[in-house]
């Protein structure tokens, strides 16, 4: 399958200050990419490169076969961006907003119409549509934002923080819909929530002070390690006892985290704790792999 | 794509009260202006008057239009891009497949549609004399004209300074700098000089009493292409930061 973003050696300086170092990037359909790190590590600038909102200091940057510095207008053609701050007309309407939207793009008056139908219906905005948006609330603007950047149905999704300013409902309609347009398109999208990048990338690049600290899969949670919660304080050596445990550490006085036995099910470790009479109170997966990652990637542990 | 973008531009600015303000504001003023010049007119002795109404309108009524413009145009440019730039909307623009002279032709004719709309105030006022005694139409286009092409020199060189800041306040200043520069010009200096030349009261004089010269065109045409080249610079520029 053709990449339908790559970036070679994407380097950015400001003044004299390297803000992004030279990074390889590169998006297939279906791909959700994550950009992962604390602020202030370049993400946003990687971007705005991407986006062509920024020219960058060095490297190339191609967007389905389009170099995106070379023929700048050919290549946006294939973008839609959301900025960490949605670029949004305080002073239109909601509908008059993405008609102008849409004619940016080079839509023509009906497919504009439908474009714009389409798009209040995925974004939730159906009622939206006479508002003036300087009176929405955030999260409103929010996935205003998101609507202006997928109006035009662009192969590459550039989204800043997508979810920003979102209520937990919101977020999941979000994540319902990136992942939806994800399927026949690339996404990229950056945050420095650990648990957006988990619930919605495929891939993730975690950047340190503008380097690639970290680039690959997320492995999916390791469901083999669990938190578990007893009445009592119990001796490691019987834990570690049990048949269906493989190694077990304590966390706190009454706290363990236990990895399973190859082939044993949760419901077998439940059932000895059980019928050892500890008094089981608490028994969850622990989703660590990611947090490792990245805990490990921005302090130096991975290259 | 330009006429969209000017289309767009000048709805946006009609939408704001800014906008509608000046046009009532300036229409005010200029009625009065226009009134005040009938009645001394009026008052002269016929033998003692050794213009035309109709001059009497270009130099008075157009002379203060000129001033409004000026001091008006600053306003609405610093929206076009300084606002712009500083609450974020301008990435619509910049990662649209748009060109950086796609752009700013676009805003800068949505202004100047405006403009027109300003331009198109005095000539009215004049034009309703017609019912009453025979007016220079000549003149009065020709004044109509220079002050359209002033606009559009005073709306390049705004747009010029609201691309070289985020802060609207020091575009705006900026503008004015140089207005007003441009418009003292002509007060220290000898009338062949180049320094002379770069005034425009003189070469807007000459439109305000009839006076269609292709040098007094051509310097307002100049004046709008320099800024312009100028602000597409800056654009270009800001890209690469």
């Amino acid at each position: 399958m053709p990449d339908l973003l790559t970036t070679t050696q994407l380097s950015r300086r400001f003044g004299g200050t390297a803000v992004v170092l030279p990074i390889d990037l590169r998006l297939e359909q279906g791909d959700i990419l994550g950009l992962l790190g604390p602020n202030g590590a370049g993400k946003s600038t990687i971007l705005r490169m991407l986006s062509g909102d920024l020219a960058p200091s060095g490297g190339e940057i191609n967007i389905c076969g389009e170099d995106l510095l070379e023929r700048p207008i050919q290549a946006k053609r294939f973008i839609g961006y959301l900025p960490e701050r949605p670029p949004l007309h305080r002073d239109q309407t909601v509908d008059e907003f993405l008609w102008d939207c849409a004619h940016l793009h080079g839509l023509n008056r009906g497919q504009a119409r439908e474009a714009s139908a389409q798009t209040k219906r995925r974004c939730s905005l159906e009622q939206s549509g006479r508002r003036l948006i300087g009176r929405l609330s955030k999260g409103y603007q929010q996935r205003l934002g998101l609507a202006q950047a997928i109006i035009h149905n662009p192969r590459v999704i550039i989204l800043d923080e997508p979810t920003d300013g979102l209520d937990p409902a919101q977020i999941r309609q979000v994540r319902e819909l990136i992942q939806e347009l994800a399927q026949q398109r690339g996404v990229i999208l950056s945050s420095h929530i650990l648990p957006e990048i988990e619930a919605s990338c495929n891939r993730v690049t975690i950047l340190q002070q503008g380097q690639g600290v970290y680039s690959g899969e997320i492995t999916p949670p390791d469901q083999t390690c669990y938190r578990v919660a007893l009445e009592q304080e119990q001796a490691l050596q019987e834990i570690t006892a049990l048949t269906a445990v493989a190694a077990a550490e304590q966390l706190h006085t009454d706290s363990y985290r236990i990895t399973l036995e190859t082939g044993c099910q949760p419901s077998d470790l439940a059932r000895q704790i059980v019928a050892m009479g500890w008094g089981l109170v608490e028994l969850k997966a622990e989703r660590i792999s990611l947090e490792q990652l990245y805990i490990q990637a921005t302090t130096g542990g991975l290259s | 794509m330009i006429p969209y973008l000017a289309w767009m531009e000048w709805r946006r600015l009609m939408r704001t009260p800014l906008a509608w303000g000046i046009l009532g504001i300036g229409m005010c003023l200029l009625s009065w202006q226009f009134l005040a010049t009938l009645e001394i007119f009026n008052g002269m002795q016929p033998s003692s008057r050794s213009l035309g109404l109709s001059h009497h309108l270009g130099l008075q009524l157009y002379g203060l239009a000129s001033v409004l413009i000026l001091i008006t145009t600053p306003i609405l440019t610093i929206r076009s891009f300084s606002e712009a730039f500083r609450n974020g909307s301008y990435t619509l623009l910049s990662s649209a497949p748009l060109s950086n002279f796609t752009i700013l032709c676009g805003k800068f004719l949505g202004i100047l549609i405006y403009q027109l709309l300003f331009t198109l105030i005095p000539l009215l006022l004049c034009l309703s004399l017609t019912i009453g005694t025979q007016l220079d139409h000549g003149l009065l286009l020709a004044a109509s004209l220079g002050l359209f092409l002033l606009s559009g020199g005073f709306t390049a060189i705004g747009l010029y300074f609201s691309t070289l800041n985020e802060n609207p306040g020091i575009a705006a200043a900026g503008s004015y700098g140089l207005l007003l520069l441009i418009s003292l010009l002509d007060q220290t200096t000898d009338g062949g000089s180049f320094i002379h030349w770069l005034a425009w009261p003189s070469h807007f004089l000459d439109l305000q009493l009839g006076l269609v010269r292709i040098s007094d065109l051509a310097y307002f045409l100049l004046l709008m292409i320099f800024f312009l080249g100028l602000a597409l610079y800056r654009l270009d520029k800001r890209r690469s930061g």
